[in-house]
């Protein structure tokens, strides 16, 4: 096969995922199967172990009750947005975007400071509920995280159902229930699918917060790989549980992609129903009610932590005080992550933008092939692009430190750079492609009659018109970058400290005021991204 | 201006096949690619333009082959059924996208956008959005780009048929006067018949992944070679008949075919003149504006006559029961 010159600008993109993606997945696969020669000797010795076994089981079983919460807590919601127009949707709107961009170390904190054992909620109500250090806080965390996730891609395609085939339906006698049950839910439920599993992908590989919420003893495989290299240095445990990881992650991947080619599909139908605008009576009618409340839950739900965290930052020896800030700020060194705070916020920051730089440069020439070629082994292609999204941070992490410890490269901000962009493409990869899928074949052919070459016809006519995802995928690079805690954690020696790993040292120590006085800084940078992507307002997932 | 030629070419899906034996639009012809929805007509369209791979066959532009040529090196101008104008550049901007391209300098991009803006009659609106303008004007902007670059090759795929009724036959006469202005090779896809007629130098009808029949439009209108050109041009009459000594007679309505044997012969409704007579017996009749279309049957076959109402030999209130049927123009199908 003859490859054109103008094709090889994708070998550039396709080198950074083989060195930063595949050579450490393989070390991994190799220091997990490999003892002079192949042995499933660790693979099968963590799962006949108890405690390992324990967590894995704990893991799936997590992520399945996250799952249902998210559900139970986005389905109403995406009802509600598909049916109605009301008041202080385009508020309750913007505020679903939060989670989007909000790190999760800062989300638990926001949670410990709530529930925790002096929180604000046990004390107005007097009781420790025990969501701490248990499983009901992480799957509240969870459902936190996703359930926006759900209101977004239900409500979407059920406002394309054509409302002639509910009517159609009606006229034949089915009406409530039955309706919904025999009508309205298959024609949604690829959503519903697609959805779930994006969650429950999302739930099983989650970090930060079974670490910082759940504690030891309600560690997910992700926790328990970091505690076997971190703390017991043990790599063959640790490989043999990424692997057992890997392999379930891509399970669940494949439904996931699946059960999306059915929503696409489906998505595609242009019939719009405008919701409906609610009137006076409305409000004092069961539907208001439904309306109201759960536009308060979602309201308190997700500003809830956010104000905690902002609450306890102002507030010292139980007054209002700047004193947190100043001390996190004026503390020259601070031993405990041997930097600054301030080389904190720096390093937050440049790998932030590096990541956007980054990530973009491998996600654009691949969307580009993926868009404009045809080629055998296309789905293939696919696949082994989407590849890291299945693949969880602490894996990288454990890969990276196999393969690139001994090279010049490690411990410098690039490997944490590369990692940060491996997390992140895949999610510019997707906005980027939803957004040029959208564009008319016609624009691209009209633009070659012009005289314009392939290259050009994309630049000029294309990618203007898809600007709106690559920025949409930019700032989600930038915000899982700033949010990132367990890669981090693993490649960066001290004076590369972020302000995620910081508030997490903060946390360990129990410093719950400069955490949030730190966290509340993130908070601002994160409300940047959410600003920006408010204002564009694409569709992304 | 050239001559586009296209030499047994061949593309084919799953379950579709296009074949062209041969196909040409001389220097400067208007040439109609007419048909169905799903004859080919589009995808030779887009065969010219080079969006396209024909699996055999050649594209010829004035004998030379244009096989390999990207669509960006044919000197093409295309203009699409929903017009294609990029939405994020205004009226200007899409007109000067390929000079532009060509690297013009500004002076001279500017000067062929004005002259571009003035053939189509949009001077004023330079800088405005296409969302900004009606389908019509949407129309005349996508006309204007795909000429200011002075194409050799202007391809027009279904362009009119998202408009309304009557800015469609404006629109219609104003591309055939721009082609005529410039003198520019033209290649023109629709499922309009009168549209077709209307605008054509010569018209090919497509039907199934095949050309049927190429000719000039009164030529294909009055004598259609095959059923499929007859029925798809407008309302036929097709008779099977028995030839003998070059007659072929159905009741005493008789054809000069000039051979013997099974002939099939196809006439008009407005070749059929009535008479008082004997011949066909009126079954039914119904009023158009300004014309009468009858339904006359002459032993076992319907016909269908169709007149001006000024041209009948007797009022509309007193149709006789039987009339005198003459046929003055008609050919012979394959």
């Amino acid at each position: 096969m003859r490859i054109k010159p103008s094709k090889l600008f994708l070998l550039v993109p396709l080198a950074f995922m083989v060195i930063f993606f595949y050579v450490p997945l393989v070390s991994i696969l190799k220091t997990g199967l490999w003892e002079n020669g192949f042995t499933l000797k660790y693979i099968s010795s963590v799962l006949t172990n108890d405690y390992h076994r324990r967590v894995i089981l704990f893991t799936i079983g997590q992520a399945v009750a996250s799952t249902l919460l998210t559900l139970a807590l986005g389905l109403p919601g995406a009802y509600i947005f598909a049916r109605y127009d009301f008041p202080g949707k385009g508020i309750i709107k913007a505020i679903l975007t939060v989670p989007f961009v909000m790190p999760s170390v800062m989300v638990a904190l926001g949670y410990i400071l709530l529930f925790g054992k002096s929180g604000f909620v046990t004390q107005l109500i007097g009781r420790d509920l025990g969501i701490i250090y248990s499983w009901k806080g992480i799957l509240l965390a969870h459902a936190f995280y996703n359930f926006p996730i759900v209101i977004r891609m239900v409500s979407s395609l059920w406002q394309r159902v054509n409302p002639h085939y509910e009517e159609a339906a009606m006229a034949l006698g089915a009406r409530g229930w039955t309706l919904f049950r025999r009508v309205t839910l298959p024609m949604i439920s690829p959503a519903i699918f697609a959805s779930a599993m994006l969650t429950f992908v999302f739930c099983f590989l989650s970090f930060s917060i079974p670490l910082i919420i759940g504690g030891y003893r309600y560690a997910t495989i992700e926790v328990d790989i970091f505690t076997s290299i971190m703390v017991l240095l043990d790599f063959k445990t640790g490989s043999a549980l990424a692997i057992i990881q890997i392999i379930l992650s891509m399970v669940f991947m494949y439904l996931y992609l699946r059960a999306l080619d059915a929503y696409a599909k489906r998505e595609e139908q242009r019939v719009f129903r405008k919701p409906r605008p609610f009137t006076r009576r409305d409000w004092v009618s069961p539907k208001g009610l439904l309306v109201g409340v759960y536009s308060a839950i979602v309201f308190l739900f997700i500003v809830s932590p956010l104000l905690a965290v902002l609450y306890d930052s102002l507030h010292f020896n139980n007054a209002w005080s700047l004193e947190w800030y100043r001390r996190v700020f004026s503390t020259e060194y601070n031993p405990m992550f041997g930097a600054t705070t301030l080389d904190a916020v720096r390093n937050s920051l440049t790998f932030g933008l590096a990541t956007i730089i980054l990530s973009v440069l491998v996600a654009l020439p691949i969307a580009y092939a993926l868009h404009r070629w045809n080629f055998r082994g296309k789905r293939l292609f696919d696949v082994l692009v989407m590849l890291p999204l299945a693949s969880s941070a602490i894996t990288l992490g454990l890969g990276y430190i196999k393969v690139f410890s001994g090279t010049p490269l490690y411990f410098t901000a690039w490997i944490i750079i590369a990692a940060h962009t491996i997390i992140a493409y895949p999610f510019v990869l997707r906005a980027v492609s939803t957004s040029l899928k959208k564009i008319r074949p016609n624009l691209w052919e009209a633009a070659l009659s012009l005289g314009a070459r392939e290259w050009k016809a994309f630049l000029r006519v294309e990618l203007p018109l898809a600007i709106g995802g690559v920025i949409v995928g930019a700032i989600f690079a930038f915000a899982m970058s700033i949010a990132e805690l367990g890669a981090t954690y693993m490649l960066a020696k001290p004076e590369y400290t972020t302000m995620t790993v910081a508030i997490y040292k903060f946390l360990g120590a129990r410093q719950f005021g400069s955490a949030s006085a730190l966290a509340v800084l993130l908070m601002a940078v994160s409300m940047v991204g959410f600003l920006i992507i408010e204002r564009i307002g694409e569709e992304v997932w | 201006m050239v001559r586009v030629e296209l030499k047994g070419v061949l593309k084919g899906w799953e379950d579709f096949k296009l074949t062209v034996d041969h196909l040409e639009a001389r220097d400067g012809e208007f040439l109609t690619l007419l048909g169905p929805s799903g004859c080919g007509k589009t995808t030779t369209l887009r065969i010219i333009a080079g969006f396209e791979k024909p699996e055999r066959g050649e594209i010829l532009f004035d004998g030379k082959r244009v096989n390999d040529l990207p669509p960006y090196e044919r000197g093409i101008g295309i203009v699409f059924q929903d017009y294609a104008l990029f939405p994020h550049m205004t009226v200007f901007k899409n007109i000067a996208f390929g000079l532009e391209m060509k690297r013009l300098p500004k002076a001279e991009i500017e000067r062929r956008v004005r002259w571009a803006l003035e053939l189509v009659g949009l001077e004023g609106l330079e800088n405005r959005y296409p969302e900004q303008l009606s389908g019509g004007q949407q129309q005349r902007v996508a006309l204007a780009r795909a000429l200011v670059v002075e194409p050799d090759v202007l391809l027009l795929d279904e362009p009119l048929s998202n408009l309304d009724a009557k800015i469609r036959e404006r629109l219609r006469g104003e591309i055939k006067r721009i082609q005529r202005e410039l003198g520019i090779t033209t290649v023109y896809v629709t499922h309009d018949q009168e549209e077709a007629m209307a605008v054509s130098d010569r018209i090919a009808v497509m039907n199934v992944g095949r050309v049927e029949q190429v000719g000039k439009p009164l030529e294909l209108y009055y004598r259609p070679r095959t059923e499929f050109v007859a029925r798809f041009l407008g309302l036929s009459n097709i008779l099977e008949l028995k030839a003998e000594n070059g007659k072929a007679c159905l009741g005493g309505l008789c054809f000069d075919v000039g051979r013997d044997g099974k002939v099939r012969v196809f006439f008009r409704p407005e070749s059929v003149h009535v008479k008082p007579g004997d011949t066909a017996e009126v079954i039914d009749h119904e009023l158009l504006p300004g014309r009468i279309r009858l339904r006359l049957k002459i032993e076992d076959e319907v016909i269908l006559a169709e007149r001006f109402l000024d041209e009948l030999p007797f009022p509309v209130e007193e149709l006789p029961a039987r009339v005198g049927v003459e046929v003055r123009s008609f050919s012979i199908l394959e």
